[in-house]
């Protein structure tokens, strides 16, 4: 049998293959609908315009003044001709919901969503179980309604009700900005004769990067399905009758099963404190035999140990395969007879992914695994999944369970007052882990991390505050986690004097002219001023939440006015100014309002934009909205 | 336990030179620790974990305490006298691991992992309100990159320490990845920052003896055992980790990183393409030990006193001088040193030799609810301790807290301190001692050894050598005793344990029968004419005899009723013995027979039902997935002799 076997290079390049995402150059992709939706180029959104404040009520009196405001008000969308982004814009008559001409069973999918101010739609995964699309902005206890939610249906009949599910937190972002969906639907399972074995499951659900639900079985359609029967396959829709929504990068990956399989499993065991796999290949085996699925603990042993397992791997069509195994201590796999993916540790504990072309047939294999850990348990499985199915595993259960440590989470939640909390934090847009970072919680649930070494606040998140479990369980790693969809900001000190108005702003704080001195509680809020000094000028920095409690305002002071050559930098990445005024940052991820009067300028440097303000008076103060 | 000890005959038989306390045996009449030190726990509310990272005792008797949580809470009302309620406040929140606290002009200053940080209430509501940055280092945010302090120097500036972090691959190499960790800096007021000293791996132990810095040190890679450091600017202490920056402008220390390894052997080694842990070489024939070193580089600081590693302590901490003048017992002058993993104290007394600090250590109090990290005295005597085990596990069965101990006013019989003399040593006691059993040569085992200085974590004790005693002289009041030897040896520990010793007024043991000396340096001066001591050995009938066939006494002799459980059984050694082979080969350090320590009881091990041999071999290659409620993995211990690991473990099944 000839043997095909390509190691992948570039693996990256690989996620996209079986995976699909619909163009939205045109509507081919989707049924007919009133012509509600439409294609689009560029969608911005008017995040201060409610879409439900229409002239609409019928009441006589002060009528004409309303129709006034009405036509004084700007409106909620607009957008350009172009593709690229799927529209709804539905009134009275026009209001279908869009359905996908493709159906899905298992499914992975993956958009971008953006809603108006006030706007309500929703997911059906094969048309039948909505996940609700909502401006829940600001939401504080978010419900099944509201952005993320898993909808409830209006049955009344005992045994037919089904019970919406909230999103375990409001992860939702303001207005007008794109808001990224990622999901794992699995489609209910049904016996020869058609019976339900296996309700419909969302393995989980993401929105801005936020886990919100995890393993949610969905026993019944939600309320307003295409149809109230369960299938295999059914399409997408989404909800068009109660106001705007823009969709783009609307990927999605079928999943189905795979009937891979292995045969000819045989082992051999060493025991020993091994080091690496020489030391023990070739060697008289302690014991050996064959097995229908691998089990670490033939070794008959917790440590110290060598396993090596060979078989055949039985391919039923020729693709590309990502081969994993887990382990503890080391690892090597070999298919074909050439090493795929190994780790030649002794005592680490992890998973080895390779993505490997393997041609329809059998392949020989060999996995070796050896440890000499004592702290760590013996663990040893070895799975296969194709781009577009689910993993198949070819170990006993409790060779590699599962489940997790068990450890008690320590969370850190904000009362009565502000929460402070120093700590280590991994600026995730780099993944750069930052040493002298504070957390900071407001009792209205708007939190943000500043940087001391930079003065400059780098992230902010709304929802719970902190997880100190990395810190604080056993010896702990001195890191803490938002418990939130943070939006990440920027690294560099903010406040500089610069050469000219085009020099770079510095990537680190220079100490000899870069002074951090703490921070001090202001008696009356709770909350922290921190102050440094830059060249001589004393600085303060305070955050607070708007008066809503659901975004912050930053204010900068100065000791000196309007100091020459000075700037400030509010933020970076692709930069679009708003018809209010403000600024939609990185592609509209978020928003920045200069309240101070500075004008704020769009400047590029080194290839990426940046917004910034020459320093003028003593004062700088700005929204940060999300 | 004086009747058993006459009864040893021969005491140049190896394992007698062992010969260390088990508890169980103390004599009743000596009583224990808590008769004459009494522990007083202070309960915090619940849900706070008081994971002790600094202890301040305040003007108005609070006590202050930062915490691994981050916070600073005082505590009012502390002793909690007439059964009152102590009081918790939470003064500041929020800080980084603060581990340490000492006050100044009305404020509180912390240090944090990567700030020295003022702590001050400006309103009056007890509450801080400015959290002021006094000065900021750089971290690598490894996270083993804690940092101790401070302590406030007499001119009113402030020591903060600097623990290392650890190679990723060489993960047991602990490395300074930025200024300036693994050393100790001086900080001003007004935030200038000086470098003061290195060498050091995990300084979590620091204060002022005789108005000079001293941190304490735990035993790790180029550290053999944790010990006591003397620290004048410009010392480089044992670990190498810090001479990476030793070329600063501002660096008081000069030795090169390479300079240090030309002169020895870094043990970094690739093998297979990884690089290799390095191991303790067994019958190394020419180690280096560091005093050699000192000949090459005079700026290394030797340790003015050993902890011997799992014997005084496993991981030291807090170092506190007694200045209570007599309330807190018969110690005034002396110095306590904490010990995370064996949650207890231990006790320390300097002198200096030939212009160098050296001195004795001892055994003090045990017992304590967690591991002892951070100690303060109140101004009654009372000494308040702040406790965390920091996820290493401890004696100690909960993770952290904070107690006092208090002096009952009852004399414990102990030796208060010795002192090094030309020809061996002088213990002065803190009560007269029954003459005969000073006398009697019988009363005194004694041993010196010396640690290696090497890459390898830990050092076993080397070239141990029995110290030969020639002989004895009891002053007349009963409160000194001259030891004479003539194999006294520079540099190394001498460590001697007076079981026979007897409290003249009470017939009881020493509390503490063992001392360990660090002998830097042999003082000058006459010795004492031989016509002047005591020879006499009680049973010297025996001993001219004995020396021929004297191995049958060696095992059961101690104790009567283990002759009984060796008819009955497979012969089964005694308590006393085990001891003995317990401590000798330190596994005392994590288990105790009857009490879940960093590790499982022995009865604890004995439930378990494994065969002798499996035992030995779980001594040689521990499965610490077996006990997974233990969060310090116990190491392999290969060096323990497999007979000696056989009998371990059939005492160790003795048990069920």
């Amino acid at each position: 049998m000839r043997v095909l076997l390509i190691v992948a290079i570039i693996a990256s390049s690989y996620g996209v293959m079986a995976q699909t995402q619909l163009s939205l150059e045109n509507l081919d992709d989707f049924k007919s609908q009133a012509g509600n939706w439409q294609i689009v180029g560029d969608v911005s959104m008017n995040r201060n315009v409610d879409v439900h404040h229409k002239p609409a009520p019928e009441e006589s009196k002060k009528k004409k003044k309303k129709k006034k405001e009405v036509e004084e008000t700007p409106k909620a969308v607009d957008f350009t001709s172009g593709t690229g982004i799927l529209l709804n814009i539905n009134d009275d008559q026009k209001k279908d919901h869009i359905i996908t001409n493709f159906e899905h069973g298992d499914i992975e999918l993956e958009l971008d969503v953006m809603l108006p101010k006030g706007s309500n739609s929703g997911i059906y995964l094969q048309g039948r179980y909505e996940l609700q699309l909502f401006d829940s902005w600001g939401s504080k206890n978010p419900k099944y309604s509201d952005i993320g939610g898993i909808y409830r249906n209006w049955e009344k009949e005992p045994g037919k009700i089904l019970v919406g599910i909230p999103p375990a937190s409001n992860a939702s972002k303001a207005p007008g900005l794109w808001q990224n969906l990622k999901l794992h639907f699995q489609a209910p399972v049904f016996d020869r004769s058609g019976n339900k074995i296996k309700n419909a499951r969302f393995v989980y659900v993401e929105l801005n990067g936020v886990r919100i639900h995890t393993n949610v079985d969905v026993a019944l359609p939600t309320g307003g399905p295409i149809a109230n029967n369960e299938v295999a396959m059914g399409p997408i829709m989404i909800q068009g009758d109660h106001g705007p929504v823009a969709i783009r990068n609307f990927k999605y990956k079928a999943l189905k099963d795979l009937n891979a399989k292995i045969s000819g499993l045989s082992y051999k065991t060493y025991l020993g404190e091994y080091k690496g796999i020489e030391e023990f290949e070739g060697q008289p085996a302690v014991a050996s035999g064959s097995a229908k699925l691998i089990d670490v603990s033939a070794t008959g042993e917790e440590d110290n140990y060598a396993i090596v397992y060979t078989g055949v791997l039985n391919i039923p069509e020729s693709a590309e395969y990502l081969l994993s195994v887990g382990y503890t201590g080391g690892a090597r796999l070999v298919v074909d007879n050439k090493t795929v993916v190994e780790n030649l540790s002794s005592g680490a504990q992890g998973m080895l992914n390779e993505k490997v072309n393997l041609s329809s047939g059998t392949h020989p294999f060999t996995i070796y695994n050896y440890k000499s850990a004592g702290w760590r348990g013996p663990r040893l499985g070895f799975f296969i999944k194709g781009d577009d199915t689910n993993p198949v595993s070819f170990h006993h259960f409790n060779s590699f369970p599962d489940t997790p440590s068990g450890v008690s989470p320590i969370l850190v939640d904000v009362a009565a007052q502000p929460k402070l909390h120093r700590g280590f934090v991994t600026f995730e847009k780099t993944g750069e882990k930052l040493s002298h970072t504070i957390g900071v919680g407001s009792p209205d649930g708007v939190h943000y991390i500043y940087d001391l070494n930079a003065a400059n606040v780098i992230g902010v998140w709304r929802g719970d505050f902190i997880d100190a479990t990395p810190m604080w369980h056993n010896r702990g790693n001195a890191t803490f986690v938002p418990r939130g969809a943070v939006q990440w900001t920027f690294l560099n000190q903010p406040l500089v004097q610069l050469a000219s108005p085009n020099s770079p702003f510095p990537d680190k704080a220079d100490f000899s002219d870069f002074k951090p001195k703490g921070y001090a509680i202001d008696e009356s809020t709770g909350a922290p001023v921190f102050k440094h000094e830059y060249k001589g000028v004393e600085v303060e920095n305070r955050v607070q939440p708007d008066p809503t409690g659901t975004y912050l305002i930053h204010e900068i002071t100065l000791s000196q006015s309007s100091p020459a050559g000075w700037y400030y930098k509010l933020a970076e990445g692709y930069i679009r100014k708003m018809s209010d005024g403000s600024f939609a940052i990185n592609d509209q991820q978020y928003y920045v309002n200069v309240l101070s009067g500075q004008q704020a300028q769009i400047r590029t440097v080194n290839g990426v934009q940046e917004l910034v303000v020459a320093v003028s008076g003593s004062s700088i103060k700005y929204e940060i909205i999300w | 336990m004086v009747r058993i000890m006459n009864r040893l005959k021969n005491i140049y038989i190896p394992l007698l030179a062992m010969l260390v306390m088990v508890q169980s045996v103390v004599a009743q009449k000596t009583g224990s620790e808590s008769d004459y030190y009494k522990l007083t726990k202070i309960a915090a509310p619940e849900g706070v974990q008081l994971e002790g990272g600094g202890v301040l005792v305040l003007q108005d008797g609070s006590v202050a305490m930062s915490t691994r949580r981050g916070d600073v809470w005082i505590v009012e009302n502390p002793r909690m006298e007439g059964g009152t309620k102590p009081n918790f406040r939470l003064f500041a929140s929020g800080l980084h691991e603060p581990l340490g606290l000492s006050y100044k002009n009305g404020s509180l200053y912390t240090t944090q992992r990567g700030e020295l940080t003022k702590l001050t209430d400006t309103n009056g509501d007890r509450i801080a309100d400015e959290y002021e940055t006094i000065y900021a280092w750089p971290l690598s945010t490894h996270y083993h990159e804690y940092s101790f302090g401070p302590v406030i120097a007499p001119d009113n500036s402030f020591f903060v320490s600097m623990n290392v972090a650890f190679g990723s691959e060489e993960w047991w190499r602990g490395e300074s990845r930025v200024p300036w960790r693994g050393w100790m800096v001086n900080i001003t007021e007004e935030g200038k920052m000086t470098p003061w000293a290195t060498g050091m791996r995990s300084p979590a132990g620091y204060g002022l003896i005789d108005d000079e810095l001293f941190y304490t040190d735990n035993q790790g890679d180029w550290i053999g055992s944790g010990g006591l450091w003397h620290v004048p600017k410009g010392a480089f202490i044992a670990h190498p980790a810090g001479l990476k920056w030793t070329g600063h402008p501002d660096s008081p220390v000069k030795i090169t990183e390479e300079d240090f390894y030309s002169n020895i052997d870094k043990r970094q080694v690739r093998e297979n393409g990884r690089y290799v842990k390095p191991s303790n070489i067994e019958n190394e024939a020419d180690p280096d030990f560091v005093y050699e070193m000192k000949e090459k580089f005079p700026e290394i600081q030797l340790p003015a006193v050993i902890l011997p590693h799992g014997i005084l302590g496993i991981s030291n901490s807090q170092l506190l001088v007694d200045k209570s003048k007599g309330k807190f017992g018969p110690f005034d002058g002396q110095v306590f040193i904490g010990d995370q993993g064996q949650s207890k104290i231990m006790r320390v007394v300097l002198e200096k030799v030939k212009g160098e600090y050296q001195g004795v250590a001892f055994d003090f109090r045990s017992g304590f609810q967690s591991g002892v990290m951070r100690m303060d005295w109140d101004q009654y005597g009372n000494l308040f301790v702040g406790e965390t085990n920091r996820g290493w596990g401890s004696a100690g069965t909960t993770n952290s807290g904070l107690e006092y101990v208090t002096w009952t006013g009852k004399m414990p019989f102990e030796m208060k301190t010795v002192s090094a003399k030309p020809d061996g040593f002088e213990i002065t006691f803190t009560k007269p001692v029954d003459i005969a059993s000073a006398n009697d040569l019988n009363s005194y085992v004694g041993k010196n050894y010396v640690y290696k200085y090497h890459a390898v974590y830990g050092s076993p004790q080397t070239n141990i050598e029995e110290a030969n005693i020639k002989g004895v002289k009891v002053s007349e009041d009963g409160m000194t005793v001259r030891i004479v030897m003539d194999n006294l040896r520079q540099y190394y520990v001498h460590e001697f344990t007076l079981g026979g010793i007897l409290d003249s007024e009470t017939g009881g043991n020493l509390l503490h029968p063992t001392m360990y000396y660090t002998l830097n340096n042999i003082p000058e001066g006459s010795k004492l004419p031989l016509n002047e001591l005591s020879t006499k050995r009680s049973g010297t009938t025996k001993k001219t005899v004995g020396k021929s066939a004297p191995a049958k006494m060696n095992h059961n002799a101690d104790n009567p009723n283990a002759g009984g459980a060796a008819a009955s059984k497979k012969s089964v050694i005694s308590d006393a013995e085990a001891g003995r082979m317990l401590t000798k080969n330190t596994c005392v350090a994590c288990h105790q027979k009857d009490k879940r320590v960093v590790g499982p009881s022995f009865q604890a091990i004995a439930k378990r039902k494994y065969s002798d041999e499996k035992i030995v071999e779980l001594i040689y290659n521990p499965q610490p997935k077996n006990w997974p409620e233990y969060a310090t993995p116990m190491a392999p211990m290969p060096q323990v002799p497999r007979d000696q690991a056989l009998k371990i473990a059939a005492w160790i099944n003795s048990l069920n």
